[in-house]
């Protein structure tokens, strides 16, 4: 006895189930098909039970007892057991339903939301496509007695189906182009890329059991655009999980709306580990979203004192200027070092710093009194001194308080990759990088 | 160490100042188009202060729906076009957005009407003023900033004030108005102004405002500690509007109603300003209506088509390339287009389409108030923040209400005559 042996199609939409009648085998009619409940630990879900309204009442039966599945009607084995609740229990160890019970006191039974309640018509993130998208239909394919769901549909041609308009667009578009690519392809997106958004809209007892490893393996620059079209609640549960290095990468990629929108409402505890893994000037662009006394908050947080110093000492510039746009980590070495040392140093350092270019030469005060491009020192002999090979005279520099568009026509007329900020008495104070500034040019900010 | 570098303090003070314009009193004072403007100056020509009361409950009804939408964006975090589409599904999100597209066109149609009145002020013919209007806004909002836009177009609203010195300067009997707006006068309502009440109606409480509110809400990440300052927002912001609305009702009736001139084009209804300034009361008013045609032209479309593109899922985005969100560029272009095609057409009554568009809203509005206030009952969507008992008593009220007199409307208008 088969359940599919009245059943010609192979893959079936959710939108041509809906209102499906279900009949026990001795005629009796239970109620119309309304959802199913899959179990999302699997990576192609097989579905565990129907729900089904009747009278304005939601109940669910488990697909063992489903007989004969057809997209006219389903028939389902008299007198089993009919559950009444909106979302499913399910035993993480066994099924028995006496040990169901216990099993809810203890804490280890799930329950599990409708399929159609939590991905139908609702926001999804495609993690292949790298994008939000809208699930217009869902396809379900029969494999053995199990019903397995397999992609979420989003084109044009699933949309129409949901309207009920797809044999009379077909129509028309066949009469006008027979090949149209409307008619052979389906925008479809394998089960495996669809990520579910946390929702405030399920229930909050029932819990959506999807990994978020799809979501800590996409790029921070990506991860970032996918936030941007979520709504805050998704957005924010999202972020609140990342680790705070993958938070601290994602937010200086986010829009700055979103920005105070995701730090806005965390603790200063947690912004403040965030903060630590940012660089220095991004950490201070963050902090300057925020107001002086909610920053002050979470810099005291900081648990590294040296880095909280140096972001409050930023803090201080025009977000505009050179003072505010500066890296306070550049590679700084002594006059009298040779290449042995600072390579050694290189080793211990390049973990902090971002691309190394040159090396700044500084003296007992801290004053800048050369630069030395990182690839002149490697074609140099191993006992060289790199105040013997460094850049003294005509040292292009600028003072924190210039304008960012003067620097940037600095740096694009002597063609330089990073341009170090100096003080009073040549102080060296940071330096700014050719990817500082490049948001700026393309006007993101 | 250096400082930060000196603003001048001015432009700080204004900075700060327009961060606080909260997004009740944005929507509120958008409202004040084109449409808006004709049908008051309309309602005050033709009834006089006859139907000054129905501003009152209009101005509770509006209060009430705002609040429900700003609630609604603040409990939820998202978008009215998103949250029809997860509650009720793509059908009926699908047809409510064919509504709105259209009830838009009709506004957008308002909007170009506006600009055609106020060249013809000015003596510009309106086959120059509207293709040179329409590929400007076009261009506005593609490559302009859509913050910018609406704050251009909130200072231009300013010129409203005008309304107001106006008033004061005819000095009208303030008893009478006083009694005008505080004691209903329900026997002397005739069916001919029905379709009066119904775009009054239309165009205080339209469609797209609703979409408007929750989007700026959700936009600025407005969160349920902050209910209650949402709250006055939305309430200091129809009450802005409903004085502007009075005033404006009360100078044409003083000066148009009572010489009994029929507004048939903008130049009548320029008028209503001459007791404040005199012959220059026509470019004032041409200029004032200009504003807020040109820049709500500008707005509208697009807002529409974002709305659509949430809706319906596609992607959206004035960042974004043709070939990225196809969908939301078309709608946006083709609402535009078509809109400033039909106010080309010749012999076309301006001015009836100014009133007509808001009547199309009155028609529609008692629709989406249908699902703003099933979403505000539905606690999967609200959280604790639901509708209390006596909040949906009276939003039920006025539901009937609109639709009783849209109904006596189609009745007067298609049946009587």
């Amino acid at each position: 006895m088969g359940k599919f042996n009245d059943l010609n199609e192979i893959s079936i939409h959710f939108s041509h189930t809906e209102g499906i009648p279900l009949i026990t085998t001795e005629g009796k009619k239970l109620g119309k098909l309304k959802d199913f409940f899959v179990d999302y630990e699997e990576v192609y879900p097989a579905v565990l039970a129907i729900q089904y309204k009747s009278n304005n009442q939601l109940f669910y039966v488990e697909w063992e007892y489903v007989k004969n599945f057809t997209l006219k009607e389903v028939i389902i084995e008299h007198d089993c057991f009919i559950g009444r609740s909106r979302s499913f229990p399910k035993a993480k160890t066994n099924k028995v339903i006496t040990s169901l019970l216990a099993n809810q006191f203890s804490g280890s039974t799930m329950e599990f939301p409708p399929l159609g309640k939590i991905i139908l018509d609702r926001q999804v993130v495609d993690t292949s496509g790298k994008k939000v998208v809208r699930v217009n239909d869902i396809q379900f394919i029969r494999s053995g007695q199990n019903l397995r769901v397999t992609h979420a549909a989003i084109g044009m041609r699933s949309m129409m189906r949901r309207l009920g308009y797809e044999k009379f667009i077909d129509f028309v578009v066949k009469a006008i182009n027979p090949k149209s690519l409307y008619l052979k392809n389906e925008v479809l997106i394998n089960w495996k890329f669809v990520h579910a958004v946390p929702n405030k809209n399920v229930r909050s007892n029932v819990r959506l059991t999807l990994s978020d490893d799809e979501i800590k393996k996409l790029h921070p620059a990506d991860l970032a655009d996918i936030l941007e079209d979520l709504d805050s609640y998704g957005r924010e549960l999202i972020f609140s999980n990342l680790d705070p290095k993958l938070a601290a990468e994602t937010l200086q990629e986010v829009e700055d709306e979103v920005k105070i929108s995701l730090i806005k409402n965390e603790k200063p505890e947690v912004i403040a580990k965030i903060i630590e893994e940012m660089d220095v000037d991004d950490a201070a662009d963050t902090l300057n979203e925020l107001s002086d006394t909610k920053a002050e908050q979470i810099i005291s947080k900081i648990e590294d004192t040296e880095t909280a110093d140096e972001i409050r000492e930023l803090r201080e510039y025009q977000e505009t200027t050179a003072g505010g746009l500066m890296s306070k980590e550049y590679f700084e070495v002594a006059p009298e070092s040779d290449k042995k040392s600072i390579l050694e140093k290189f080793k211990k350092e390049h973990d902090y710093i971002e691309n190394i270019i040159d090396i700044f030469v500084t003296g007992e005060s801290g004053e800048l009194v050369g630069i030395c491009p990182i690839q002149n020192l490697l074609l140099c002999d191993d006992n060289v001194l790199v105040k013997n090979i460094m850049i003294s005279e005509d040292i292009k520099s600028t003072e924190p308080e210039t304008h960012w568009k003067i620097v940037a026509s600095m740096m694009s007329k002597y063609n330089l990759m990073n341009i170090p900020v100096i003080g009073e008495d040549k102080t060296m104070l940071g330096i700014i990088s050719v990817d500082d500034l490049l948001p700026w040019l393309l006007d993101e900010k | 160490m250096t400082k930060k570098l000196n603003v001048p303090p001015f432009v700080t003070k204004i900075i700060v100042l327009l961060g606080i314009v909260g997004p009740g009193l944005i929507t509120a004072n958008i409202d004040n188009d084109a449409g808006g403007i004709a049908t008051y100056s309309l309602a005050g020509a033709k009834t006089g202060y006859r139907l000054l009361w129905v501003l009152l409950p209009i101005t509770v009804a509006l209060i009430m729906v705002q609040e429900m939408s700003a609630r609604m964006g603040i409990a939820s975090g998202k978008g009215l076009a998103d949250l029809i589409r997860e509650k009720f599904g793509l059908r009926i999100t699908f047809y409510s957005l064919i509504l709105l597209i259209f009830a838009d066109l009709g506004n957008t149609m308002a909007e170009f009407a506006g600009i055609a009145s106020a060249g013809e002020i000015f003596g510009i013919s309106k086959y120059i003023s509207v293709p040179v209007s329409s590929l400007l806004v076009w261009l506005l909002v593609l490559k302009g900033d859509y913050k910018i836009v609406e704050r251009v177009f909130l200072f231009g609203c300013l010129v409203y004030l005008t309304y107001i010195a106006s008033g004061v300067v005819i000095s009208p009997d303030w008893g009478e108005i006083a009694t005008a707006i505080l004691v209903p006068d329900v026997q002397s309502i005739t069916s001919s102004d029905l379709p009066i009440i119904v775009g009054l109606l239309g165009t205080s409480i339209t469609p797209w405002m609703q979409f408007y509110i929750q989007s700026a809400v959700v936009e600025k990440g407005i969160t349920t500690k902050h209910l209650w300052h949402s709250k006055i927002d939305v309430i200091v912001g129809c009450t802005s509007m409903l004085i502007v609305t009075l005033f404006i009702i009360i100078c044409c009736a003083a000066t148009l109603f009572h010489s009994g001139v029929v507004i048939t084009d903008a130049k009548d209804a320029a008028l209503a300003l001459e007791p404040l300034a005199g012959k220059y009361s026509s470019v004032l008013f041409g200029v004032g209506l200009f504003n807020a045609s040109f820049f709500a032209a500008a707005l509208l479309p697009l807002a529409t088509s974002y709305y659509v593109c949430e809706g319906m899922g596609w992607e959206s985005g004035v960042d974004k390339t043709f070939k990225e969100a196809p969908n939301f560029f078309t709608i946006f272009t083709l609402l535009i287009v078509i809109s400033a095609a039909l106010v080309l057409i010749p012999n076309i009554g301006l001015f009836n389409i100014l009133i007509g568009s808001q009547i199309i809203n009155g028609v529609f509005i008692p629709i989406v108030l249908i699902y703003i206030l099933k979403l505000c009952n539905d606690p999967d969507v609200m959280g604790e923040y639901t509708n209390t008992p006596t909040y949906n008593f009276f939003s039920y009220l006025i539901i009937f209400f609109m639709i009783l007199v849209n109904l006596g409307m189609f009745y007067f208008e298609f049946f009587k005559k």
